[in-house]
């Protein structure tokens, strides 16, 4: 593991995923903050960046299409990982033209998600190399 | 079936036309098979997510419930259609089993009457704390998961406390003055005394005082009445808040009921609800009622040394009489501090002058007493008793994935018994989270990395310890790391003991995989060469929600488990998934000839799909009637070296489709499964059966006698039948007097496989049948097989093995079927099993396989 710590916001509406999302992800070296609510997570990246962003698409509040809209435009490096229940067709081709990194269909497994987050840090360090 | 009640049967259906006409019977049979198969996947699917890897929410088991109830749906409009409408009242079936399904998806089941008022401490639904609270929850699955010994008792539940607030109308009054208190109007001592007051004056209803009293009514029994209130999570401690009452006549449990119950709104409990945010939130008490042990020590254990927590040792704390000396710290005790790794060295041990004791008045109560001079400064604990205690520490720390803090007794015969047991309360200064835990586990050395399958998350530590025999098995060390290379049923006694498991093959929906997730133990399997990599007696560390297993003991990543990763077990959609997993999973039909097996005896979704796959079959069995049904239905007939009269109906792909005329041969056969286990039928030697030299053709014409030319046997068309596809076979046996089913599944995507094996009846006494069955189950249960035997009926399944080894095992099946001809009248006492088993092994094993490796 390279000296600085990657940082990974968590974002879904089911405090399970955040919960069980957090030490999985601390394990592989990485800092890690959770949300549930999109709003406060929106405020929260106005000041932080945020190396990977893992975000559900449905949820109260500001979805999670708008969220990622949205931190792509503040950190156009940050990348995104979509998860959710409700995926099809469309909505991948959706996120994927908004220039997300992944996109994984709920349920998935640890190791799934573990290995996505793992090629996304690739990535960033290869390209800050 | 009986006789006179099937020509009855046949004269009521003869004037019916046959309105389906075949090839829609077909088609619905076919597609009846298939969704038979994904119903079968949903579950192990569900099975699979209860183990922690997934990570899912409740919009999962919201769609999961919807297409079973669609699958199943079909099913039964498929299994009218091939039956005639005969099964109408499945219908009711499924309303009765998917209604409360989908009332726990909404939540609404705990309102529900279907949950008791009062329930046994030893028969407590273990995934309802919120029925029993956290307290009698805890002790529930010490009972019944870790076997260990709990005072006897029940529990008053929380729907018992809803009904007791109904009656005395005092939801309303509560809240009202609940809500002045938050407005200030009043302080937390009105508020607290006049809510207190009106609970101690309720009056407790004529149907739960009945059933309390029906449960308490015991000769010459005190009880402690303690509190179980329910926290979320089990992660909130309300210890010492509330109430207990102690050495209770069961005359006066009625009353010390309502004194624990108005503790819920004690000041100090309102004060901390507040603090916590919950008082918005309906509280609710469970009261758990257990016998009084009249105790000669007693005290509390705590896994996890807090004055010293690097160090990986155990503290006890111990005192004559009864426990209140050391949990309110009311005089001076006695500490032992242990190490957890074996042999479990007391490392300390502090022995205090203990002038006074607790022990219990006659007539109720307690008082306080001198302990005798000479026995002041005398250890209140003996060795043996603190390595008992040592062992159940462990395994309560393993099960439950927290440090615990644990009461126990001694009485005064000598024997120990567990009290409570709950998480301990650890500070973030006392031990705070690691700076950078993977950076830490980085440093040990990793033996296996990125492999297998998890079959349940979680992280545990032990030396190496493989199994590969009974005798191996019964010396399973308690904390050890079970290696082995399947995932057999048989290896279940182990289990509870492991600290992880690792297997070679098999299968995360597997019986095995099923076990581990009930005693939550760390489990991988798939993971290819572990028996060669891993040497036994070596200690690692198995991460299997990360899927490494490291060298030696990574004490930070097992401190940072125990102390900062929640346990996933304990999360509201776990146990959620576990309950719809009860209702849906368990097989209880097993015996089709039992009274039970019909609609109304289904009491999950798999039970329904049994019962309607058995019912579809038969009607394609009953061949005859099925032919004049169906007139020009192709029925293949197989010519072979074995005098088995098979008739084959093929579904498509099962039969060589060049084949001329009506009889086949073997090498015509195309369906795997059945080509596999014609394979063990016709090997050399298999149909004569040792030590007792038969004519090959004599016995098999005595054989294939069919039940009509039985003596004593009814007038029945005997028939032997496979219905097969490429990959499918269902195959019915009968010949002499044994009844024989096979349905097996042999696709290239193991998920897809099953085989599930039955075998019954014999002309000899239910004794010597039974000793078969005995027989058969040892022998089905060294091939991995799940075996269950009910007195001459046995009952063997195995799952998601690959076609290779599915085919193994039908081969196995198709010897088994020959060697068992005649096994009842030759095995004549039980002592002769194992030299049977023998000789089929050997056997075996000139064929080229072993059973256990």
């Amino acid at each position: 593991m390279s000296a600085r710590k990657l940082k990974v916001m968590v974002l879904d509406d089911e405090p399970i995923v955040c919960k069980r999302l957090q030490p999985a992800l601390e394990k592989l070296g990485f800092e890690v903050d959770t949300f549930t609510q999109s709003l406060e997570a929106l405020h929260h990246i106005k000041e932080n960046k945020y190396d990977i962003i893992i975000t559900d698409l449905k949820m109260k509040g500001i979805d999670g299409m708008a969220f990622l809209q949205e931190a792509k435009k503040q950190h156009p490096t940050t990348e995104v990982i979509v998860i959710t229940g409700f995926a099809t067709l469309e909505t991948a081709k959706e996120s994927f033209q908004k220039g997300v990194f992944d996109f994984i269909a709920k349920p998935f497994k640890l190791s799934e998600i573990q290995e996505v987050v793992t090629k996304a840090a690739a990535k960033i360090q290869g390209a800050g190399a | 079936m009986l006789p006179a009640f099937r020509r009855f049967l046949d004269r009521f259906r003869r004037p019916k036309p046959e309105t389906t006409p075949f090839p829609e019977i077909f088609e619905q049979f076919q597609s009846l098979l298939q969704d038979h198969q994904q119903v079968m996947e949903l579950i192990a699917d569900l099975g699979e997510k209860s183990g922690g890897e997934y990570i899912f929410d409740r919009k999962y088991l919201v769609d999961l419930t919807n297409n079973l109830h669609t699958l199943l749906l079909r099913m039964v409009n498929g299994l009218n259609l091939i039956a005639n409408k005969r099964y109408m009242e499945l219908y009711s079936t499924l309303d009765r089993i998917f209604q409360p399904l989908e009332a726990e998806l909404r939540g609404r089941l705990l309102l529900s009457e279907e949950m008791p008022l009062v329930i046994a401490l030893n028969e407590l639904p273990l995934d309802h704390p919120e029925l029993t609270g956290g307290k009698a929850n805890t002790l529930g699955r010490a009972i019944q998961s870790l076997k260990l010994p709990v005072p006897d008792g029940f529990v008053i539940t929380t729907r018992a406390y809803r009904k007791f607030l109904e009656i005395n109308h005092l939801e309303e009054r509560i809240h009202a003055w609940l809500e002045s208190w938050a407005a200030g109007e009043q302080d937390a001592g009105q508020t607290s005394r006049q809510i207190q007051y009106s609970i101690l004056a309720g009056l407790v209803g004529r149907e739960l005082a009945a059933e309390i009293r029906r449960h308490a009514a015991r000769e010459e029994v005190f009880w402690a009445v303690r509190s179980s209130a329910y926290g979320e999570d089990g992660e909130l401690s309300f210890a010492g808040l509330h109430d207990s009452r102690l050495h209770v006549p069961s005359g006066k449990i009625l009353s010390a009921y309502k004194e624990v119950l108005a503790s819920l709104y004690s000041r100090e409990a309102l004060i901390y609800r507040q603090k916590m945010g919950l008082l918005g939130e309906e509280a609710a008490m469970a009261v758990l009622c257990q016998e009084t042990i009249i105790s000669r020590a007693a005290g509390a254990m705590h896994t996890l040394d807090l004055s010293n927590p690097a160090a990986n040792r155990l503290v006890i704390y111990a005192a004559f009489g009864w426990g209140r000396t050391v949990v309110e710290g009311s005089g001076p005790v006695d500490r032992f501090v242990v190490e957890k790794d074996p042999p479990h060295r007391i490392v300390e041990r502090e022995i205090a002058a203990k002038e006074f004791m607790f022990r219990p008045k006659p007539g109720g109560g307690e008082e306080k007493v001198a302990v005798p001079r000479d026995e002041r400064q005398q250890p209140s604990l003996k060795d043996e008793a603190i390595g008992t205690l040592v062992k159940w520490g462990l395994s309560l720390e393993r099960y439950f994935k927290r440090p615990q803090e644990i009461e126990w007794a001694q009485d005064e015969a000598g024997k120990l018994w567990l009290v409570q047991s709950r998480f301990m309360t650890i500070s973030r200064t006392v031990i705070p989270p690691p700076e950078n835990i993977a950076e830490i586990t980085s440093r040990y050395p990793i033996i296996i990395k990125g492999q297998g399958t998890v079959a349940h998350a979680g992280v545990g530590c032990g030396p190496v310890y493989q199994v590969d025999s009974d005798a191996k098995l019964s010396r399973f060390p308690e904390g050890a790391v079970l290696v082995v290379k399947y995932t057999a049923p048989w290896l279940t006694p182990a289990v509870p003991k492991a600290a992880a498991i690792i297997a070679e093959r098999g299968s995360a929906a597997g019986h095995l995989a099923t076990i581990a997730r009930e005693f939550r133990v760390p489990t991988l399997v798939g993971v290819e060469g572990a028996c060669e990599r891993l040497r036994e007696g070596e200690k690692i560390t198995v991460d299997t929600k990360q899927r490494v297993v490291y060298a030696g003991r990574v004490k930070e990543l097992l401190q940072y488990e125990l102390v900062q990763a929640p346990a996933f077990e304990e999360t509201h959609e776990f146990r959620q998934l576990r309950r719809l997993l009860k209702r849906i999973a368990p097989l209880h039909l097993i015996d089709p000839q039992a009274p039970d097996f019909t609609p109304q005896g289904c009491e999950s979704v798999h039970d329904v799909i049994r019962f309607i796959h058995e019912k579809a079959v038969n009607e394609l069995m009953d061949l005859p009637r099925f032919l004049k049904r169906f007139r020009g239905v192709k029925i293949f007939s197989l010519i072979s070296e074995v005098p088995l009269d098979l008739k084959i109906l093929d579904l498509g792909g099962g039969i060589d489709p060049n084949v001329q005329g009506s009889q086949i041969r073997v090498e015509h056969i195309r369906s795997l499964p059945l080509k596999a286990l014609w394979e063990g039928v016709s090997e050399p030697g298999v149909w004569s059966t040792e030590p007792v030299a038969v004519d090959f053709r004599g016995l098999m014409s005595s054989l294939t006698k069919t039940w009509a030319e039985a003596p004593g046997a009814t007038a029945y068309e005997g028939f032997n039948l496979a219905v097969v596809s490429g990959v499918y076979m269902n195959l019915h046996l009968r010949l002499g007097y044994h009844l024989n089913l096979v349905d097996a599944r042999m696709h290239p995507e193991p998920h897809h496989n099953h085989i599930y094996f039955r075998f019954v009846g014999g002309v000899t006494d239910i004794t010597r049948r039974s000793r078969r069955a005995q027989l058969l189950a040892h022998i089905l249960s060294k091939f991995q097989f799940k075996v269950d035997v009910k007195g001459d009926l046995v009952v063997a399944r195995v799952l998601h093995l690959p076609q290779e080894e599915m085919a193994e095992r039908l081969k196995v099946v198709g010897r088994l079927i020959g060697f068992t001809r005649q096994l009842d009248i030759q095995l004549k006492s039980d002592a002769d099993i194992p030299q049977f088993m023998e000789s089929f092994f050997s056997r075996n094993s000139q064929a080229g396989e072993t059973p256990l490796a």
